[in-house]
């Protein structure tokens, strides 16, 4: 499992506001998404998003890249920021429709969004009804969209785990929409 | 999207509309989040971190403090001690004092009576001294006929801590002191057959 927080350093501002303009850049929208998944609202999301910049800055020069991808170490420190977010109470767990102007989509009418966000508010409705583990791996996977082999690093357990906890977990979240 | 391995059919409907769902963060973020960075803002934890470290650092720092005041208390040779204001020498005002050098709890060096003339609740330049004694409680010569003993208890003259401590003092009233000497009072004083006599002056 990479450690994030490991060696801090503080770099020259000059030099940390271009690493981060080119990862936020890289990677900052898969970083969202991955918010999104646990964050109701855009507002909160955009807020763990900048906290998650903040500390990979600060913790820039631990970043090793052969204990894997940047990507990878990245979700590991936003996964971190999540926690901690958690951990102060913050989580609600409910997505209320109408709070998703930042969802992507292709509708052509209002309607069309409007019945995409209510599907969408559905599903994650359901995701938050899942345990905080299960919700990480759908937001890993669905939201920040990496891989099997990337998954299996930031969480610290083996690909073949991370496919059969997924199945599972699929399988409960298709039981909770179906209720 | 999970396409690196199959699923079962009957979750693949599920996999495909986890899937489709994907957000855009607001275009400004990026921007706004280097603003933020050039004008020195760091992760809350960061900035929480630093609040709770000096004030960490406040706390341990007043336990170091503590601490060494306690060992100071309890390992300092000798202490001063000056109680103020009481009817010592007969006069009829309470506005006599008395200072005390002492090991704490132990023997007196030094011990001195005066009269707080200038009110200052202390022993001061203006004030005048009515006996001034090294280690040993001795009468002063020219004891006349009209003595008066008056004990004051019980309060910390000697430093130890508790209101274990009683002054008593010999003089002639309205101003005079003859003698000046403290004894620890014991718990089972009150129920003792020895009188406060039985005590060592000290």
């Amino acid at each position: 499992m990479l450690e994030p927080d490991s060696v801090p350093s503080a770099p020259s501002s000059h030099e940390a506001e271009v690493r981060c303009r080119g990862w936020f850049e890289a990677h900052g929208t898969a970083v969202y998404n991955y918010f999104r998944f646990h964050a109701p609202l855009p507002d909160v999301a955009e807020d763990l998003t900048a906290e998650t910049f903040f500390k990979v800055v600060r913790a820039y020069a631990s970043f090793d890249p052969h204990k894997g991808s940047q990507k990878a170490w990245i979700l590991t420190i936003a996964r971190n920021v999540l926690t901690d977010w958690r951990r102060r109470g913050r989580l609600r767990q409910y997505v209320s429709i109408g709070s998703m102007h930042d969802l992507v989509h292709d509708c052509p009418s209002p309607e069309e969004r409007l019945l995409k966000e209510e599907e969408v508010g559905r599903l994650l409705d359901a995701v938050a009804t899942l345990a905080p583990a299960d919700r990480e791996l759908i937001g890993l996977r669905y939201g920040s969209g990496v891989d099997t082999a990337e998954t299996a690093l930031i969480l610290g357990i083996s690909e073949g785990n991370v496919r059969t906890r997924l199945w599972r977990v699929l399988d409960r979240l298709r039981k909770v929409m179906h209720e | 999207m999970t396409d690196d391995f199959d699923l079962p059919p009957e979750l693949r409907k599920l996999d495909h509309a986890l899937s489709e769902v994907r957000f855009e963060p607001r275009a400004s973020l990026g921007p706004e989040l280097m603003g933020r960075l050039r004008h020195g803002e760091r992760a809350k934890s960061d900035v929480s971190s630093r609040r709770i470290r000096p004030a960490l650092l406040a706390v341990a720092a007043s336990l170091v403090l503590a601490a060494a005041a306690a060992f100071l208390l309890m390992h300092t040779p000798s202490v001063i001690v000056d109680r103020c204001c009481y009817d010592l020498d007969g006069g009829g005002d309470a506005d006599d004092g008395v200072v005390l050098l002492a090991e704490r709890d132990a023997r007196v060096h030094r011990l001195r009576v005066y009269e707080d003339r200038d009110a200052s609740g202390a022993f001061s330049d203006g004030d005048i001294v009515r006996l001034d004694r090294g280690g040993e409680p001795a009468m002063r010569p020219g004891t006349g006929q009209h003595l008066v003993t008056t004990e004051h208890c019980c309060l910390d003259f000697d430093g130890g801590g508790p209101d274990d401590d009683a002054l008593l003092v010999i003089g002639v009233p309205p101003d005079r002191v003859m003698m000046a000497a403290i004894y620890e009072r014991r718990p089972d004083a009150a129920r003792s057959h020895r009188g406060a006599d039985a005590f060592p002056l000290r």
